[in-house]
């Protein structure tokens, strides 16, 4: 399955993929190049923000804010250096990984971007790659209520119901926390796939989170009024 | 008759064994044992020499008239003969009339027998030399006892112990029995173990035991009812009375055996019962003060392998409970309306009372075993950590130390002094937050020092010594250092002095200087000075540049003294104040009036300084400055004055001010403690490098020696640092970290 790319070096990517003509549909790359133009930066070229994202969405028929698999898609491409952008190396190269030169192409790609293609390991990756792609700015934490409504787009079927809605009441409600840290983010979907039963936790030996073993507690509470 | 070759004549069996052996050897010591002779004629030396020599032919001779294989038989069954038909019915015969008959009886044959086989022994020596070896038998004397053994020892063996068990309980209730017999007697009994102990163990030794706890386990019943004390006191004597009842008659080996079986029925079994009784068990002792009662409690509870366990765990609940009472009493003073104080003098010299005698009691009454003082301890931990009221235990040590330390505060002699601080000191161990305590402490030298108000130097630098011992240099390194500021501030001060001379000022004028660092942070409000003190401070600016280029100034005014002279008519007065009190005097100085806006812009002092510095000039004990409207609270509209009324007796009084500072900085402490913390966990990552949640918990735990942060506070500096990317989780295992270089 796919696992995010990038980390290599450019010019030999570059040099990949042009001399690439494998059987089948050779990639072209001017396409791609082209393609990019239309959603760059206007100030910056080298860049795809926001709004070229969008107007990407609008392309091929997704809803940017609605739709995880604009998450999936941008995270497959192998947007890394910034948050809330995808860079035209990352791009060209993420093209060549998934073998799409058009909008035509992209659109066919849709309905392999669903989740539930990935095992565990991927599904991780994704999911941290979600709140890093999230960030704004230099902010290292994202916001609370960001964090609630990411979890459900990204989280929904993947882990119980139960489980995220409580989480997710639990996190608005509480007020010690106004930001959400990536450690917290992350260890949040090991802490449900390493412990279903929340009968079996331990704070004394758990290094998860502090605010896992509060939303613990809070959940304790919760049984007790029943 | 044959003949041999040489004059040797060759003796036949018969006539050898009756006519020689038989009559003169034999008959002769039956004879003599029986008592059918006089004692005093046992064989001389020529009759032996005559016995021996038919024997030694008799086995020398050359066969076929060797005999030593019948002597050898006939010298076993005479003495079997011996012992059935003689010795063994005149033992049965003695049954039944009460042991002391019977063991007497025994004994004799037992002696009469020794002799037997020793003569038997000498005139058959030959025997032993040459046959007994050459046909691996037994020697004759193993011969003659093994027979004693099976022929009268073995059937009158059960009757034997039960009269040593019947006179030993006899004993046991006062009666005297004659002690030598018996020891005699056990003496048969070590012997029949032909080299070992077994015939004693098995056949007297075990019964012992036995009718021994059963004895005991009687005398407990009797017992139980008495008080504790009463009932160890017997205890204790029956312990020491069977002990030298082994010394007497027994077997050493038996000692252990027999007393392990004492403790196990009269102290084991009712230990708890004993412990918990409720005027007179180990509660009610400790109570009471019985000292020796309780030494006596111990000494015999030692003898029992965890028998101190329960008596420790008294010990320490008793302790508490008496703790409890202190504090309960402090936080009934204080709902019943007493002012809540960080000073509780009373309490603290309670808690160091209470230290101080079961320290004493541990040592004396409990020989300072490890469990009375880990008891001790756990207690006191647990007594010095509740706190009530709005001041920590810790502040009121530390303002009890400040008592001590400060000039006006107790008077003590210098021994006293060292006393109370050891003592202190002592409490201090127990405490959790120590760090609270030591900025605590901290401030309040720092107050001492710097208004020279400690009563000596020595005693300050022996509380740090002590301190230092209990926690390490570390810990008082401040406090050190504040001391060495003004060991130098008072080298220097001569120098400084002269240059003062030289430009001939009006003002006293010295200056201490703080390392920063050392000293609690003071605010340095920005107060407008008078001329001459500008001039003064500029000179010290000045020398102080030229001898450290490098060092920054900043001036501490709200830290200062003075001595201000008021002339209020004729009468004059010395008043000891601080520096801001003297710059607001001097703006008062001639009659002035002026507001209190006035004297805020020529001070250049903020509301929060002028106001508690008005305050003490005008509302104080002291009126030195009237204040209009009067009253006890300063307003920005109020205007002041001199006090033309002023009077005192006194010729030097001091002023005092409130002090600008907050007594505790506690967010100062809690900084500290996140810093110490997360140092300590980079500290442990970096050397481990990999290390699972629980352990480095634990290790986290170990290294802060001066407070104790919760598990979930140690978390979140952890989750900090693996924000800031000093650790990581691992990728295998969430409960684990790495150390990221």
């Amino acid at each position: 399955m796919w696992t995010s790319s990038g980390g290599s070096s450019a010019s030999s990517k570059t040099a990949k993929r042009k001399s690439s003509s494998t059987a089948g549909s050779a990639f072209n790359e001017k396409a791609a190049e082209k393609m990019f133009e239309e959603f760059a930066e206007e100030d910056d070229p080298t860049v795809m923000g926001m709004d070229g994202i969008i107007k990407l969405c609008e392309h091929v028929d997704l809803d940017p804010f609605e739709d995880k698999r604009v998450l999936v898609l941008l995270w497959k491409l192998g947007s890394k250096e910034k948050p809330s952008q995808i860079t035209k190396e990352e791009f060209l190269t993420g093209c060549y990984n998934l073998h799409v030169d058009t909008i035509g192409k992209f659109q066919s790609l849709i309905p392999s971007l669903d989740t539930g293609f990935l095992d565990e390991m991927e599904f991780k990756d994704f999911y941290k790659f979600c709140f890093q792609f999230n960030r704004q700015g230099t902010h290292r934490t994202l916001d609370k209520e960001l964090v609630v409504a990411l979890m459900k787009m990204v989280l929904t079927g993947r882990i119980p119901d139960d489980r995220l809605e409580s989480f997710c009441t639990f996190v608005e409600t509480q007020e010690a926390y106004t930001r959400i840290t990536l450690d917290q983010w992350t260890s949040f979907l090991d802490f449900c796939f390493a412990v279903p039963d929340l009968s079996q936790y331990d704070e004394s030996s758990s290094a998860w989170p502090v605010l896992i073993d509060e939303y613990v507690e809070y959940m304790e509470e919760l049984q007790k009024k029943k | 008759m044959a003949t041999n070759v040489g004059n040797q004549r060759i003796i036949p069996l018969e006539e050898g064994w009756n006519d020689e052996i038989k009559a003169k050897a034999i008959d002769k010591l039956e004879a003599l044992l029986n008592g059918e002779m006089k004692s005093g004629s046992m064989f001389g030396p020529k009759e032996y020499v005559q016995i021996y020599t038919t024997c030694y032919d008799m086995c020398t001779q050359r066969s076929p008239y060797n005999w030593s294989r019948e002597l050898y038989q006939r010298h076993g069954e005479t003495i079997e003969k011996y012992l059935t038909t003689t010795v063994l019915p005149a033992l049965r015969d003695k049954t039944g009339q009460g042991g002391t008959i019977l063991l007497t009886e025994l004994r004799h044959r037992w002696l009469n027998h020794q002799i037997m086989n020793k003569w038997l022994k000498k005139f058959f020596t030959y025997l032993d030399r040459y046959y007994v070896k050459h046909h691996s038998l037994p020697t004759l004397s193993q011969a003659g006892l093994r027979c004693f053994r099976t022929k009268v020892y073995d059937e009158m063996k059960g009757e034997t112990t039960n009269a040593i068990l019947g006179l030993i309980n006899d004993e046991r209730e006062g009666k005297i029995i004659d002690k030598s017999l018996i020891k005699s007697v056990v003496e048969l009994y070590e012997s029949m173990g032909m080299g070992s102990l077994d015939a004693y163990n098995s056949d007297l030794e075990e019964a012992l035991l036995n009718s021994t706890r059963e004895y005991y386990a009687k005398k407990r019943e009797d017992w139980i009812n008495d008080s504790t004390p009463d009932y160890l006191i017997k205890a204790e004597e029956a312990l020491t009375k069977e002990s030298k009842r082994v010394d007497d008659y027994l077997n050493s080996a038996s000692e252990m055996k027999i007393l392990k079986v004492v403790e196990e029925e009269i102290l084991e079994r009712v230990e708890m019962v004993l412990l918990e009784k409720e005027s007179s068990g180990c509660r009610a002792l400790l109570q009471n003060d019985k000292s020796e009662d309780l030494q006596r409690m111990f000494r015999l509870f030692s003898r029992l392998e965890n028998g101190l366990n329960p008596m420790a765990a008294i010990f320490q609940n008793f302790i508490s409970s008496m703790g409890d009472d202190i504090v309960n009493r402090r936080q009934a003073r204080l709902e019943g309306g007493e002012k809540d104080k960080n000073d509780d003098p009373k309490f603290v010299k309670s808690l160091i009372s209470l230290h101080e005698k079961y320290l004493g009691v541990v040592k004396q009454d409990f020989s300072g075993h490890s469990l009375f003082q880990k008891a001790l301890k756990d207690a006191f931990v647990e007594i010095v950590n509740k706190n009530v009221g709005q001041f920590t235990n810790a502040e009121l040590m530390s303002t009890f130390c400040d008592r001590i330390l400060k000039s006006g505060g107790e008077k003590l002699s210098e021994s006293e002094v060292e006393e109370s601080l050891d003592r202190i000191v002592q409490l201090f161990s127990y405490l959790t937050d120590k760090d609270m305590f030591a900025e605590i402490y901290r401030n309040q030298l720092a107050k001492r020092l710097l208004t020279q108000r400690s009563t000596s130097d020595d005693s300050e630098k022996l509380m740090i010594a002590k301190l230092k011992m209990q926690c390490g240099t570390q810990f008082t390194s401040k406090m050190e250092g504040m001391l060495s500021d003004l060991a130098v501030g008072s080298e220097q001060r001569s120098e400084f002095e002269n240059r003062m001379r030289s430009v001939d000022s009006k003002l006293d004028f010295s200056v201490q200087v703080l390392t920063t660092g050392f000293w609690p942070t003071y605010k340095s409000p920005e107060v407008a000075l008078t001329p001459e003190m500008s001039k003064c401070m500029d000179i010290f600016k000045d020398w102080h540049e030229q001898k450290h280029q490098k060092r920054k100034l900043t001036w501490v005014l709200s830290q200062g003294n003075a001595s201000v002279r008021g002339v209020f008519g004729k009468k004059s007065y010395d008043f000891q104040v601080s520096t801001l009190q003297a710059i607001a005097l001097d703006a008062m100085n001639n009659g002035v009036t002026m507001t209190f806006q006035e004297l805020a812009t020529k001070l250049n002092a903020e509301e929060s300084i002028l106001k508690p510095l008005m305050h003490s000039l005008s509302c104080g004990k002291y009126k030195v400055l009237i204040k209009t409207p009067p009253g006890n609270k300063i307003n920005p509209t109020d205007t002041f004055t001199a006090n033309p009324k002023f009077t005192s007796n006194m010729r030097k009084l001091r002023i005092p001010m409130a002090t600008l500072e907050s007594s505790l900085n506690t967010k100062r402490v809690e900084e500290d403690r996140t810093i110490a913390i997360e140092a300590a966990i980079v500290r442990i990552m970096k050397a481990r490098k990999t290390l699972q949640h629980q352990q480095l918990l634990s290790e986290v735990l170990n290294q802060l020696a001066f407070f104790n942060p919760n598990p979930r506070d140690i978390k979140k500096r952890i989750e900090g640092l693996i924000d800031r990317e000093y650790l990581e989780r691992s990728a295998d295992n969430a409960q684990v970290y790495n150390y990221l270089a």
